[in-house]
């Protein structure tokens, strides 16, 4: 069935059903009982998608014969709801799933059958976005006091393996992000491993801007430190215009960039980009702050 | 006979993932360079620089920026280009280079005897000895698999179909139309090898560009070796005449000297 290419007539309203097949039922839109109103019209022409027919006639129950009262969800889509569960359908008190549902709660896989703007429980922050700086950062907020996540996590705070710069720290002045290769994977151990892979990013590199490669001496290829209060490495510079200077708070920040796939073995070895990260993590995955701390970066 | 088959490569599209690079390599066992162990070129994303013997697909990466973040990164996988009119087929001393009923052109590796002459009669810089089997090798355009109904490797991993193959009449009404397209959004678009009365008969493996060819290292005029023939020609007939009429005079002169010397040598009895 998902071989099927057989689109809508040009002109004709409807939701191609005949082309490819969608999970599950091959409905195209979830909760789509939500495209009608509380009597089961579409909200309007425009939104024409699934509404209620009180006049459909339905057949008698094939289980028990009895006859079932007169109406259907119809339209362009396969129906999202009890097919012949009408607008004014009131819950069961003592009802398992569709059956606890009013006739108009469309969330049919929700308790309560309604959607949410937010989640009220499960998550440690929120409801709303906002923005924090992240742990490292070398400006203060400028959006308001509250400088980082007030719930974010710090993992073995104060250990002389996680020391954390403080803001605008001057020992540290330059953001870093760290990030993948397609030619490596994961920490590298495997494709650092694979000819054709090791030929294609044969070293660990760091990006940087062409105004901070000046300021500091630094020119292509040529070896540089990268530090943080975590510790220290070496890798070859990679001078770009890709990266460079941001003016944040009105003052010129330097930005550099790190793949992290290398280690010491392998066809191609370099040193360990996380011995730099700071062993800080988001409030709810724990997801580490590897896209945006502080280093230096000078001359080797 | 099937009718002719290539690719078209819409440069706007690759996102310079290299997967072609790698199942180029894989399908055809191709090694790496020197094992794998290599060292940063510094040159952008790119640190295999070119094609050649076992590199027969190669991504370019073109830095075109002003300053900090204001510019564009091109991206563009580069291959043989299949020529209509190929140079290399044309020099080939010993018939290894054939035209398969794909249209396409295939380095026979067991016929060639490494010689060399198509490395230089290739204007796009295309081939070069195969260190393992010491003789020169390119793209085949997957000779193997179109010979059982499968695309070429490299267009097959391709993951946004920067590579597309086809054949060549279908693929030049798509890329027209994507041209179209790209121009009707303000992109600056050109077809490269697109036109079969252009250079070299049209090339079977074409490009859409966003930039001069120059930029991509294309020429924007390739030509065959022959074209240079009548040319280089003219001049050894040139030449072989001006030497005859040197030696002649040379000749003349010697025979002079030696009679103005009073016939005082035993050669001048001859004279």
């Amino acid at each position: 069935m998902t071989a099927r290419r057989e689109p809508d007539p040009p002109g004709v309203p409807g939701a191609h059903l005949k082309w490819g097949w969608a999970w599950p039922a091959n409905r195209r839109v979830m909760y789509n009982r939500a495209s009608a109103d509380l009597k089961g019209n579409p909200w309007s022409e425009r939104k024409r998608w699934v509404w209620w027919d009180p006049s459909f006639v339905n057949p008698p129950d094939p289980k028990t014969g009895k006859p079932v009262p007169h109406g259907k969800w119809v339209g362009y889509d396969v129906p999202d709801f009890g097919a012949t569960k009408a607008p004014d359908a009131q819950p069961k008190p003592d009802g398992i799933a569709l059956d606890a549902l009013s006739g108009t709660q469309p969330f049919i896989m929700r308790a309560d059958g309604r959607g949410w703007l937010f989640v009220p429980a499960g998550l440690v922050d929120g409801p709303l976005p906002t923005h924090y700086e992240p742990h490292e950062s070398p400006i203060q907020n400028p959006l308001y006091k509250q400088q980082t996540s007030p719930v974010h996590k710090v993992w073995a705070p104060g250990k002389p393996y996680n020391k954390l710069a403080a803001v605008g720290d001057p020992k540290f002045p330059y953001v870093i992000s760290t990030y993948r290769l397609t030619e490596h994977y994961l920490a590298g151990a495997m494709s650092r491993w694979l000819p054709w892979l090791a030929e294609l990013q044969p070293e660990l590199f760091i990006e940087l801007g062409h105004d901070l490669a000046k300021e500091k001496g630094i020119k292509n290829l040529d070896w540089v430190v990268v530090s943080s209060p975590r510790g220290h490495i070496r890798a070859k510079a990679l001078v770009t215009h890709r990266i460079g200077v941001m003016h944040i708070a009105g003052k010129p920040i330097h930005h550099v960039g790190m793949p992290w796939h290398w280690g010491w073995m392998g066809l191609s070895t370099g040193d360990v980009v996380n011995d730099l990260t700071s062993w800080v993590g988001d409030p709810n995955v724990s997801i580490h702050e590897g896209k945006a701390f502080v280093c230096n970066v000078e001359k080797a | 006979m099937p009718e002719p088959m290539g690719f078209f490569t819409d440069t706007t599209v690759c996102i310079g993932c290299k997967a072609c690079e790698v199942a180029c390599k894989e399908w055809n066992q191709l090694p790496a360079e020197n094992g794998g162990i290599g060292e940063l070129s510094g040159d952008s994303y790119d640190n295999t620089r070119k094609l050649d013997g076992i590199h027969w697909r190669h991504v370019r990466f073109i830095e075109q920026f002003k300053g900090p973040y204001d510019g564009r990164w091109l991206m563009m996988s580069d291959v043989c280009k299949h020529c209509v009119q190929a140079g290399c087929l044309e020099v080939c001393p010993t018939g290894a280079i054939i035209r398969t009923e794909f249209d396409t052109v295939v380095i026979q590796s067991d016929v060639c005897n490494g010689c060399r002459a198509c490395i230089a009669a290739c204007p796009f810089g295309v081939i070069d000895v195969n260190p393992v089997s010491g003789t020169a090798q390119k793209c085949t355009l997957c000779y193997d698999r179109l010979k059982v109904g499968l695309e070429p490797a490299c267009s097959k991993a391709c993951p946004t179909d920067s590579i597309q193959f086809g054949s060549i009449v279908e693929l030049r009404t798509r890329a027209h139309k994507r041209v179209d397209q790209l121009k009707a959004q303000g992109v600056k678009a050109e077809l490269y090898g697109a036109d079969p009365e252009g250079a070299l008969g049209g090339l079977n493996s074409f490009y859409l560009l966003v930039d001069e060819p120059e930029v991509y290292g294309l020429p924007r005029k390739p030509q065959l070796p022959s074209s240079r023939l009548a040319k280089s020609a003219t001049f050894s007939v040139a030449s072989a005449a001006v030497l005859g009429v040197l030696a002649l005079v040379g000749l003349r002169k010697r025979r002079m000297d030696e009679q103005s010397r009073g016939g005082g040598g035993g050669g001048s009895s001859n004279v």
